[in-house]
């Protein structure tokens, strides 16, 4: 059966080797696959965020809930650093939603996978709040692989099972935080940034992807001193902006 | 340092992080039945988000918090490059890259505190 949105990129060429024979048994191949590299480096990233939330004296069940429900590290990071330099909520708030906007192209480009069947609204609510970084990356790679049939119960086991390890994560980093020597405890911190760095490498591709990378990263040592999310304005808003029009020249030019 | 107690913080994840976040969750359902694979809108978007991403990210090499700033920028960024040189040498691999960038991090710092 063909996907229901025709994409360029993944392949359905090879099927997913394992086929269950019931619902049940596609969300525990959901879960299996959850226990992956992908979520190790998720797991490594939120026993870090677990150590901010530590160093930053958040209580701790407020920051598995934020690992729960927000379950965007960015956007996490975002919040627990801007209460803690005394950043207003309402500038919080903005540069969380400015943060997390990445989140719709991902959805919209994952939905039509992630979807059996059904059409039922809340059945596509409930597997878009799985969506963030390693479920998008992931579900590119699996799920266009699946029958339809098991493509909802699949996503549901593997969102669950990567929420059940990053929850798990934050709390034994919290707990650990305290305790470790201070050249681990800067080596826990410093995990998200270098996982999210590599990370964002692996996954661009195109000239716009690599401009928007350097203009995002590049512009942040000048912005950073500016208040109330200016700098993420300057350099998401601006940055990706500049870089969609180089990338969209380019195209142009070739064609 | 963030003084708040349990219920507070509560009510503020809920509403400061989880409804900003969750709210383009939602829309990408309901308005993503609509948007061109492929559009130029899209396409937009995606590279804004990039941008984001890469932003934040950098803002926590260059400008961070806790006990990170007792480090200098200088190692913060051998680390990372370090981290991407090994990526790139053993196969593209993320976690040959973590453990490499860490392990320079963690033994600077080990110095340097010490």
């Amino acid at each position: 059966m063909p996907p229901p949105s025709p994409t360029p990129h993944p392949s359905p060429e090879q099927p997913y080797a394992y086929h269950p024979r019931s619902t049940f048994l596609w969300f525990v191949a959901g879960l299996r696959e959850s226990l992956s590299v992908p979520g190790f480096v998720l797991f490594a990233g939120y026993i870090g965020y677990g150590g901010l939330l530590q160093g930053m004296n958040f209580p701790f069940f407020a920051g598995l809930l934020s690992t729960f429900l927000v379950w965007a590290l960015p956007a996490q990071i975002i919040l627990v650093g801007g209460l803690a330099s005394g950043v207003g909520l309402l500038p919080i708030a903005l540069a969380v939603g400015l943060s997390s906007m990445r989140l719709l192209p991902m959805v919209v480009s994952l939905a039509p996978y992630m979807r059996s069947t059904h059409n039922a609204l809340w059945k596509d609510l409930i597997n878009a709040h799985f969506v963030a970084m390693t479920m998008w990356a992931e579900g590119q790679r699996l799920l266009p692989k699946l029958p339809p049939s098991g493509r909802f119960t699949f996503t549901m086991g593997l969102g669950i099972g990567l929420l059940l390890i990053s929850i798990s994560a934050t709390a034994i980093g919290y707990q650990m935080a305290g305790e470790l020597p201070p050249a681990m405890s800067v080596g826990l911190q410093f995990l998200t940034a270098i996982s999210f760095t590599l990370l964002m490498i692996r996954g661009a591709e195109g000239v716009t992807d690599w401009c928007a990378l350097a203009f995002g990263f590049l512009t942040t040592p000048f912005v950073a001193g500016l208040s109330g999310g200016a700098d993420l304005m300057i350099s998401g808003l601006g940055g990706g902006t500049l870089a969609y029009l180089i990338g969209r020249a380019m195209r142009r030019k070739r064609a | 340092m963030i003084h708040l107690d349990e219920w507070s913080a509560i009510l503020i994840v809920i509403l400061v992080g989880f409804l900003p976040t969750e709210m383009w969750r939602s829309l990408a359902v309901i308005a993503g039945r609509r948007v061109q694979e492929g559009s130029e809108l899209l396409l937009w978007v995606r590279s804004v988000a990039a941008a984001l991403l890469a932003a934040i990210v950098a803002r926590l090499i260059f400008v961070p918090t806790g006990p990170l700033v007792d480090i200098p920028l200088w190692l913060r960024l051998v680390c990372i490059l370090c981290g991407i040189g090994a990526f790139l040498a053993i196969r593209r691999s993320v976690f040959a890259g973590v453990v490499v960038g860490e392990l320079v991090l963690i033994g600077g710092a080990w110095w340097l505190l010490h």
